[in-house]
């Protein structure tokens, strides 16, 4: 048995780790690359998405700003020219006539023009309608003057200027009959930023306007002032058509810049947003992934052990079972052989056994006689005589044994009460058990049902079995008998005592012909493997568990119909 | 038949040390005995010799135990006989009960078991023959009483 116990323990051991390694390896990296490779798609798609989006909002924010932009500032100029189309030259130089008009003017547009003056050719004030005394200013020498003599309207720079407010210069030249002259506003830049300034979106998105010399014409978001020129690799102001479109980094922030060149390709409009900002989503989303992985891994790998340590526990039930069919068939084909074996020995050995019986016995009967009775060492003779014959009786219960044991079986099938069956075995020593101080404990199944075998030759298994629990007991003991009905049509009887059990070596023994632990001449060693053998033509089992100083307990397993092996004589 | 007569046994068994050693002991018990080697002597035995009790070996080379039980019912059917089993000829020893013989031992055996199954058939067959002979008398007497009437 201890060998065996090792080989099983191994095999279970190489299990439990060498198994159950390889399990939760390959489930976990199956589980981890197809999350892991899910998680991936979804993110990468998701990305993309969120980047075409921001790319075509800022794009729209773009189209839709320099539309503003450049209504505002054609419907301001457009406005202009409307008024010296309407207004005669002679009559706007009147510094009245320009007031009103400056009146309707800074009433329809909020304040935007600043001032409002009519200039001859020289780039003197032929009239001035402001807040600021400009009267007696020449502006021959500025560069928008310069301009709308050449371009009849001209929207300038923004530029701070004397006043040192950021503003910029609408001039309209306009000629009637011989007259050629300049209306010129100023255009509160301000509050034109505030058109672009005021644009916002997300967190950070951001629009500002630099001119084509590379100054911003409204506030920069990084802290840029009216004026300030544009730091140097920060914008590119090539020339392009349409919408500018790229993702960039600089001191350190990433963003997207969307741009487009706006008023006759004067000004660029410049639309930034961080990465970070449109990414924002996406980046909870990363982290609710990230969280969602981290679960999804830890369950996986609580399944995965789940299911591991259920199929382990399968494996390891099936291989013992395995291993027990093994066991029993090893055993039967030992006993089998070994049968075999000794059924011829018996036999080869039994007529000479009787040869010698009766030699010896003859000679007894011849030194009976009267006339032997007084040769010497008589008594000598007939003592020797005795043993030899008392021997040979011994041989010859041995050989009687063996060809029992081997022998086929002359199976009487009977339905059979197991319970009365039991109890019958038992009254046959139950008296004798009592002397001893051994009781007899029954737990038997009422709802046994009858099983048909040879009742005889359970009789026979029963009675051994509880011989050898008594002996196994010696004094002072219970032996306990049980029955009970199996699901599987098959019932088991259990015949337990509180003897001092079969030390682990010897358990697997036990059923082998010849094996005994008792005394030379006190026990064959037949006994149980006649019971197995009995037990197994009947298309049962028997078993026997045992632990040393705590008592055995055999467990018959019986069919309900005998199987066929027994109708096989 | 005297009922004060030895019982004559015939002792059949192929192994002939066992069988004449066996014979000179039953001889010791006060039985007649013949003992012979195989199944066709102890048939053309029973021809020519009264029998009481035969002990048949079952395992035997040529015509073996079962068959010459059967041969000697035939012959002389008032026979009882003693098989004697060796080695997976129990189930063959019930059968041959079945086919008459009046019981079995396993070999070896001890002697005074087989003294007990000899006076067992021999009484069997004793009690048997006293039967026969009563019912012989009885119908000798029922012939002479039918013909005193007539
Ligand atoms: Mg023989």
């Amino acid at each position: 048995m201890g060998m065996h116990m090792k080989r099983k323990e191994r095999a279970a051991s190489v299990y439990s780790i060498r198994l159950r390694w390889h399990i939760i390896i390959s489930y976990c990296l199956a589980a981890v690359i197809s999350l892991a490779l899910i998680a991936g798609i979804i993110y990468f798609e998701y990305r993309s998405s969120v980047n075409e989006r921001a790319t075509a909002r800022l794009v729209s924010v773009v189209m839709e700003h320099k539309g503003t932009i450049e209504n505002f500032l054609f419907e301001l100029a457009n406005t202009m020219r409307m008024v010296t189309l309407l207004e005669d030259f002679d009559n706007l130089r009147q510094q009245d006539v320009l007031e009103q008009v400056y009146a309707v003017l800074e009433k329809e547009y909020d304040f935007a023009f600043e001032d409002l003056g009519v200039l001859d050719l020289d780039g003197n004030h032929l009239a001035y309608v402001g807040p600021y005394d400009l009267m007696d200013r020449n502006y021959i020498q500025a560069e928008w003057f310069q301009d709308v003599l050449e371009k009849e309207m001209v929207i300038s720079n923004v530029f701070l200027g004397f006043r040192q407010a950021p503003h910029f210069i609408i001039a309209v030249k306009q000629t009637n009959g011989q007259d050629t002259w300049i209306l010129r506003a100023t255009v509160n830049a301000v509050k034109f930023a505030s058109l672009v300034e005021y644009v916002r979106f997300g967190r950070t998105g951001f629009a500002y306007i630099v001119s084509h010399d590379g100054y911003y014409q409204t506030r920069s978001r990084d802290g840029y002032r009216v004026m300030d020129h544009v730091a140097p690799d920060h914008l590119d102001l090539e020339f392009f058509e349409g919408v500018n479109f790229w993702e960039l980094k600089q001191d350190q922030r990433n963003f997207f810049r969307a741009k487009t060149w706006i008023k006759d390709n004067d000004w660029l409009l410049v639309v930034e947003q961080d990465v970070d900002d449109i990414y924002g989503e996406l980046y909870l989303l990363r982290q609710n992934a990230l969280i969602f992985f981290a679960l999804g891994g830890i369950l996986l790998l609580v399944l995965t052990l789940m299911t591991m340590k259920l199929l382990l526990r399968k494996v390891k039930l099936i291989d013992a079972e395995k291993e027990l069919l093994d066991e029993q068939l090893i055993q039967s084909h030992k006993l089998a052989s070994i049968g075999q074996l000794s059924a011829g020995i018996a036999h080869e050995i039994n007529n000479p056994l009787a040869i010698i019986g009766e030699e010896s016995g003859w000679m007894q009967d011849i030194l009976k006689r009267e006339n032997m009775q007084g040769i010497p060492e008589h008594d000598e003779l007939t003592d020797s005589l005795r043993e030899i014959n008392q021997q040979a009786g011994r041989c010859r219960k041995i050989t009687h044994k063996l060809l029992s044991f081997s022998r086929k079986m002359d199976a009487t099938i009977r339905e059979v009460d197991m319970n009365q069956l039991m109890d019958e075995v038992a009254a046959l020593r139950e008296r004798e058990a009592g002397l001893s101080s051994i009781k007899f404990i029954r737990d038997y199944d009422q709802d046994l049902p009858m099983i048909h075998t040879d009742s005889s030759q359970v009789r026979q298994v029963l009675f051994n079995l509880i011989n050898n629990a008594m002996d196994a007991i010696n004094k002072n003991g219970e032996i306990s008998l049980s029955t009970k009905k199996n699901k599987d049509k098959s019932i088991t009887v259990t015949i337990s005592d509180t003897g001092m059990g079969i030390p682990q070596e010897n358990l697997t023994r036990i059923f082998d012909p010849f094996f005994t632990t008792k005394e030379p001449g006190k026990g064959t060693g037949l006994g149980l493997s006649i019971c197995h053998g009995i037990i197994e033509k009947l298309g049962g089992t028997i078993f026997v568990a045992s632990k040393v100083g705590e008592g055995t307990t055999f467990t018959i397993r019986l069919p309900l119909e005998p199987s066929v092996t027994v109708a096989d004589d | 038949m005297q009922d004060n007569t030895d019982p004559r046994i015939l002792l059949v068994d192929d192994e002939e040390r066992f069988r004449t050693t066996l014979a000179k002991r039953l001889k010791g018990k006060n039985f007649e005995v013949a003992d012979l080697g195989s199944g066709n002597e102890a048939l053309d035995y029973i021809k020519d010799n009264q029998v009481d009790v035969v002990v048949l070996d079952i395992k035997m080379p040529g015509m073996d135990g079962i068959e010459t039980l059967g041969e000697v019912k035939k012959l002389v059917p008032g026979i009882e006989v003693v098989l004697l089993t060796g080695h997976g000829t129990v189930e063959t020893a019930v059968e041959g009960m079945r086919d008459g013989a009046y019981d079995y031992l396993m070999k070896p055996c001890e002697i005074d078991e087989l003294v007990e199954k000899i006076n067992g058939a021999f009484a069997v067959k004793k009690e048997r023959d006293l039967r026969l002979k009563q019912a012989e008398d009885r119908s000798r007497l029922d012939k002479l009483e039918k013909a005193v009437r007539f």
